[in-house]
């Protein structure tokens, strides 16, 4: 899965239209990440490379980018 | 002799908790959303003096009603619950006597969630081939709806209550098996109700309602789930325990007719029929107009395989139930020439 289409697939956890997502955003400042989003990104990650993510990692990410950073999706 | 199910029939309470009404409570809350993830687009709920037992009683009486056995030839009633009617004495036993069976008959209550199914055949296998009982009712019945605080919505929108009595009868052939069996205790914490038993008694202090991250209210007395952490077992358990039965029964997936999951809801499951690459066909859900039943949701899958003709004898069958404990099991099913549902 390429970080274009990661983020894709972020934008529909977060129900916000493809291409919206780009890295930056604080997780804080998106309305709908709650804990069907955090299922859907433990999902994406799963579906990226079989990586099982620890929830209490992905409660520690700020940003995105330390989403992205987390589930190992490349630059 | 082995144990081969003869018949299966669930109930559902006649009221129900439909995505609208939630929309209508909820109206800032994406319901929408929820639904088309969840799949569910119903979820029963129990009347306030309907207890579990009574669920499972009305189950039981169909089997009884369409002749499929007489209560006098039940010898042994499992009744999987975690919502009994007293701390004590067992349903089990008040069941035995409301559904006219012998006092010669063993019975218990079992306490598993979503795995409870799959145990509860590991149970009536056991006991047929020791030659304990020959006609077993395992029942399952559960009102999750009675721990769910009203504005919780993360648990109101996945839960259903319901019934399920399966007649378990006694073959020459093996017709169940191998089982596979696994129990982590770490994720307790995870899908509970933490207060009102021994451990921490019903007080005005477990009465007091918090507020979560999510807007959602609840109590030490009400359900509590984290989400995220039982998917995240559900994504390692499920897939090592269908290829741990599979190894162990010495056959490949392709060799399987029909995936039974317990069904949590749509969103997971596709993920994980996906993740183990099984075509859509073989993984039936069922989870529309009864949501995720717990122990009942295995039978109540099976059973509308059976009434879509998906089960022929010689079909091969695996069930696979996860959750609440952590508990999870898997077994095979030989569908033969007595099985029916």
């Amino acid at each position: 899965m390429t970080r274009q289409e990661f983020l894709a697939g972020l934008d529909d956890a977060v129900s916000l239209p493809v291409g919206t997502l780009q890295g930056s955003e604080q997780l804080e400042d998106l309305e709908n990440w709650d804990s069907m989003a955090m299922v859907s990104f433990i999902a994406l990650a799963d579906s990226h490379n079989g990586k099982q993510l620890s929830v209490k990692q992905i409660g520690q990410c700020k940003t995105v980018a330390e989403l992205l950073q987390l589930a190992q999706v490349e630059e | 002799m082995h144990a081969s199910i003869a018949g299966i029939e669930y109930v559902l309470p006649e009221q129900a908790l439909t995505t609208a009404s939630l929309a209508a409570e909820f109206p800032d809350w994406d319901v929408e959303k929820i639904d088309s993830k969840t799949g569910i687009h119903t979820r029963p709920v129990a009347a306030p003096d309907q207890c579990a037992s009574d669920l499972a009683e009305l189950a039981a009486r169909k089997l009884f009603e369409r002749g499929l056995v007489k209560p006098e030839e039940v010898d042994f009633v499992l009744f999987c619950t975690q919502t009994p009617d007293h701390f004590l004495p067992p349903s089990a036993c008040l069941l035995q006597h409301r559904l006219g069976i012998p006092v010669t008959a063993g019975a218990f209550d079992f306490n598993l969630g979503s795995s409870g199914y799959v145990y509860g055949l590991g149970l009536a296998e056991g006991l047929i081939a020791t030659g304990q009982a020959t006609t077993i009712l395992l029942l399952t019945g559960d009102t999750y709806s009675k721990f769910i605080h009203p504005k919780d919505k993360s648990v109101r929108t996945i839960f259903g209550d319901s019934g399920t009595a399966t007649l378990v009868r006694a073959v020459e052939q093996p017709a169940l098996g191998p089982f596979l069996y696994g129990t982590d205790g770490r994720g307790g914490p995870n899908l509970t109700v933490p207060a009102g038993a021994m451990r921490q008694p019903h007080s005005p202090e477990t009465a007091r309602e918090y507020g979560d991250d999510s807007g959602n209210v609840r109590s030490l007395d009400n359900l509590y789930m984290n989400g995220a952490e039982i998917f995240t077992f559900t994504l390692q358990a499920v897939p090592a325990s269908v290829n741990g039965l599979l190894a162990k029964a010495g056959l490949t997936a392709d060799e399987i007719d029909l995936f039974v999951f317990h069904q949590p809801n749509r969103y997971m499951l596709e993920h994980l029929r996906k993740k183990m690459k099984l075509p859509a066909e073989k993984v039936p859900v069922t989870i529309e107009h009864c949501a995720n039943t717990v122990s009942g949701s295995v039978p109540i899958v099976l059973k509308h395989a059976g009434l879509d003709g998906k089960l022929q004898p010689g079909s091969r069958i695996l069930l696979a139930g996860f959750g609440v404990g952590y508990s999870w099991g898997a077994t095979l099913l030989r569908w033969n020439q007595l099985a029916t549902v």
